[in-house]
């Protein structure tokens, strides 16, 4: 139970992936301190040495980001952390920082989707895997691909502790390049950054249906409908579904750029192919948004169709029909 | 279990005369001192808005209220909100510093020491007489023995009585009664705890039974019709200056008696804020050898309830809109409580004070010797929770308010864990359930309108519910715990029993058998008591599990 004396302009990040690394680079290259951490040797070695990272080939990391494998030196130097891990090793990870973070520390997730195990939000897995209770989430329209190659780009940071958005606003903002904005609706913009991956996919199957952008919008706004009605009966605000978080989200992962795709898009357009796998985040929050929906005896066609036609019950035609009856129906 | 010595160091109240005036000195300094650094930073916060404030909330309410004291008050406050533009600077810090101390003084009210260790003597005794038709001395004194077995004391003593002598107890107990803290007061000196400081609605000392044992057993009085915002500043300085200086404290979450019964979810949490608040005063004054605070919560489960028939009558009234201050209730007549004292309390088991595990200001569970544990059992150090980025602690009142409602929710979720269902609350519940089964309607009120013959419910049904209803509390601990006493009974014992003391002390029968058929005396009674397990789930014949 000591006290740290950190270097309280560092941020810490947990997870070298594309979009922890892509966060820490435009960071560190704004003149913040960074330090990630990664359990591959190889991926730290990469960063430290040859500041190079091989999921985003091109970008020339900057030497104040400094990456370690071992996360007690990263939580005795950053008091503020970004957990930017995939939902999958999320509790893995964070029972590693429960061992060694202490009450003091911040930690913010960027993880879009909710964790496999009972389809808890990642905040809540905090709670029970560490001693943290200042938490946040951030969350929206920003790609590792955008952030790495240093478009401006936004963010919502969603706490229920203003000292959490302040301290994001602080640390993760860098003039021209990314700006953040805050919420105290922790609930909807973790859900809303988890479903929004789930209906990128009907989005998707309907591009792959080639349906025309009529249809398309129709479909975006019942999907941020759907997905509004589901998030405020799990306790979020309303209006955080058609914020960053959940439109801007939806807008970024269903549009496609310089052949840049996200996966749940891409699913959604395998599944016109017949391609696609029901492996994922958006496949697995489209299951789980569908799980919580029918435990509060809510109706959602649009999930429903989607988790139907991911688990080969209808072909890709038939999911589109069945969305747009129900679309036509209700408004 | 036995009585244990209170170390006389830890009996903070047996002293506090000698603090009174430097506890009201303190609330007053600092209260004021925080609206001057306020008023400098805004204009919205200047004196002159706050005693407007205060001037327009008692004009308004001495408006409503006749007598002569009153009219002369209301005069004061007129006078003072039309000179409140001519008034100088230091004009207005002096009738601020006026206000707020006399609502400090009239808060900490007239605590007498020799009363108060008088009142400590006297009470075990006293309710003991109370509860039992003693006529000689022999029977008190056999009396005073059976007491363990009438109000039944349960939970993790020794580690309370470990965090006591490492911190402050901050005792939070639900609410259904005015007894309570009677109740509540006897069960911390018969297990040998020190007694506790806690705010009492002003109403109560009115109540001249009452009043006596509540001035001098550490009560400080709330005056819940002081509706302005400084009032309120003033009520949470004082607990917070209490806690800092080791007063252990009680608080009723709830805010009132629960009008329905049911299992308190929704808490006020302003006083309970005020640990928070004490910790990180204590932390910055002590530096690393802080004196913990503790969170204990306590359920106290009647199987009769001395003020139910007011209670749930207001409730289903005004369903939402309670009246915050009933005066005239069962309480406030002292035959009633002798009356429900010896025909209820008298019987063995009427009463179950459970004691829940301990928590840390922050709703963390602590370890034996009073550490704070994270879910996963590590020790942690919660005043880390207080450090700004620099590593200070420092006081910030909105993540403070939400440190608050995390444990608020854990309150909420002990509450729930620790609620006793005693024979009452399972019988109303699981009549309830078979006369909506049997008549289809689910609505309260509307089952009130049917006739008695229409609500017969069959002996053998009720019977069967009972015990489906036992099952189903059993597996869900987390939804509280079965009465000891109803372990060994049937289901049908419990019926039997259960139908007995439902006649006893309410001027109606709650159920009555009749023929093969238990019959409703009372459905509001009957409702009432139905809510305290209204949170468990379960569906006659395990169709589904779902509360109703």
């Amino acid at each position: 139970m000591k006290s740290h004396s950190y270097d309280t302009d560092r941020v810490g990040i947990l997870g070298a992936g594309p979009f922890g690394v892509a966060l820490g680079s435009m960071l560190a290259k704004g003149g913040r301190p960074v330090t990630i951490w990664s359990t591959t040797a190889s991926v730290v070695n990469s960063i430290n040495r040859e500041h190079t990272f091989d999921r985003l080939p091109g970008l020339k990391l900057p030497e104040g980001l400094v990456a370690v494998t071992d996360l007690a030196e990263l939580v005795a130097k950053a008091r503020f952390l970004v957990l930017a891990v995939s939902s999958e090793s999320a509790c893995d990870r964070l029972q590693t920082l429960g061992a060694v973070a202490d009450t003091s520390h911040i930690a913010v997730h960027a993880i879009g989707a909710l964790a496999p195990e009972r389809d808890r939000r990642i905040s809540q897995l905090i709670a029970e895997e560490t001693p943290i209770l200042r938490t946040g989430v951030v969350a929206g329209p920003s790609m590792a691909a955008d952030i790495a190659a240093g478009r401006t780009t936004s963010l919502v940071c969603a706490s229920e502790f203003d000292e959490v958005t302040s301290e994001s606003r602080r640390l993760l903002s860098v003039p021209s390049k990314m700006r953040l904005y805050r919420s105290r609706d922790v609930i909807g913009a973790e859900l809303a950054s988890a479903l929004s991956g789930a209906y990128t996919i009907a989005i998707g199957l309907a591009d792959g249906l080639d349906v025309g952008i009529g249809i398309r919008a129709v479909l975006v706004t019942r999907a941020i409908s759907e997905m509004t009605c589901l998030g405020t009966a799990l306790g979020g605000d309303a209006k955080t579904f058609s914020g960053l978080a959940g439109l801007g989200n939806l807008l970024v992962r269903s549009s496609v750029e310089n052949d840049r795709i996200s996966p749940s898009y891409q699913q959604g357009l395998d599944l016109v192919k017949g391609q696609a796998t029901s492996k994922g985040e958006g496949p697995r929050a489209a299951r789980a948004g569908l799980r919580l929906g029918r435990s509060l005896g809510l109706s959602l066609p649009i999930l429903e169709t989607v988790v139907r036609v991911l688990a080969g019950e209808v072909s890709a035609s038939e999911a589109a029909a069945l969305i747009f009856e129900t679309v036509t129906e209700e408004e | 279990m036995d009585r244990r010595p209170v170390p006389e160091a830890k009996n903070r109240l047996a002293t506090f005369n000698d603090e009174r005036s430097s506890i009201v000195d303190d609330v007053t300094n600092r209260v004021v001192g925080g609206r001057l650094r306020l008023a400098e930073g805004s204009p919205d916060a200047s004196l002159e808005y706050v005693l407007n404030e205060v001037a327009f909330a008692e004009i308004q309410r001495l408006q409503k209220s006749g007598g002569r004291e009153n009219k002369k008050r209301l005069a004061r406050w007129h006078d003072l909100a039309h000179s409140l533009g001519q008034m100088s600077e230091f004009d207005k810090r002096k009738e601020l510093e006026s206000i707020v101390r006399y609502h400090a003084q009239d808060i900490a009210g007239n605590f007498n020491p020799r009363v108060f260790r008088f009142a400590t003597d006297v009470l075990p005794p006293a309710l003991s007489f109370l509860l039992n038709p003693i006529s000689g001395f022999r029977e008190g004194v056999k009396a005073l023995g059976a007491m363990a077995e009438q109000i039944r004391i349960e939970g993790p003593i020794d580690q309370i009585h470990r965090c006591c002598k490492r911190g402050t107890l901050v005792v939070t107990p639900t609410h259904s009664s005015n007894l309570d803290s009677i109740v509540l007061g006897f069960a911390l000196n018969r297990v040998g705890l020190p007694p506790v400081t806690y705010g009492a609605g002003k109403n109560l000392f009115t109540n001249p039974f009452m009043s006596y044992f509540m001035e001098n057993l550490g009560a400080y009085r709330v005056d819940r019709r002081m509706q302005f915002g400084l009032y309120k500043e003033v009520l949470k300085e004082y607990s917070t200056v209490l806690l800092e200086r080791g007063y252990h404290s009680l608080f009723f979450p709830g805010g009132t008696r629960a009008r329905s019964n049911k299992v308190e979810d929704k808490l006020k949490l302003g006083l309970l804020g005020t640990t928070v608040s004490a910790m990180a005063n204590r932390s910055q004054a002590a530096g690393e050898d802080v004196p913990r605070i503790y969170i204990v919560p306590v359920t106290i489960n009647y199987r009769l309830v001395l003020e139910a028939e007011t209670l749930i009558a207001d409730y289903l009234e005004e369903t939402g809109r309670s009246r915050y201050i009933i005066e005239d209730d069962e309480f406030s007549r002292l035959g009633r409580i002798i009356e429900f004292a010896r025909k209820t309390l008298a019987h063995e088991g009427a009463a179950v004070l459970r004691f829940g595990a301990p928590l840390d200001a922050f709703g963390n569970p602590v370890d034996a010797e009073g550490e704070s544990l994270d879910n996963r059992g590590h020790v942690i150090d919660p005043r880390g929770y207080l450090r700004d980025a620099s590593g200070a602690v420092v006081r910030d009142a909105q993540r403070d308010s939400v440190y608050t409602r995390v444990l608020g929710r854990k309150l909420s979720a002990a509450y729930r864990r620790d609620t006793v269902l005693m024979g009452t609350h399972i019988v109303a519940r699981a009549c309830l359930d078979v006369a909506h089964k049997r008549t289809g309607i689910g609505d309260i009120l509307r089952l009130m309108r049917l006739s008695e013959s229409a609500l017969a419910v069959p002996v053998e049904d009720l019977v069967s519910a009972v015990g489906q209803l036992r099952e189903a509390i059993i597996n869900q601990p987390e939804n509280g715990v079965l009465d000891v006493a109803l372990k060994t009974l049937t289901s049908q014992e419990i019926v039997d029993q259960t139908l007995h003391y439902m006649s006893t002390y309410h001027a109606k029968r709650v159920l009555y058998q009749s023929g093969s058929h238990i019959r409703v005396g009372s459905m509001k009674l009957l409702y009432y008591y139905r809510n305290r397990c209204a949170h468990v789930r379960f569906n006659l014949d395990g169709k589904s599990e779902d509360a109703p």
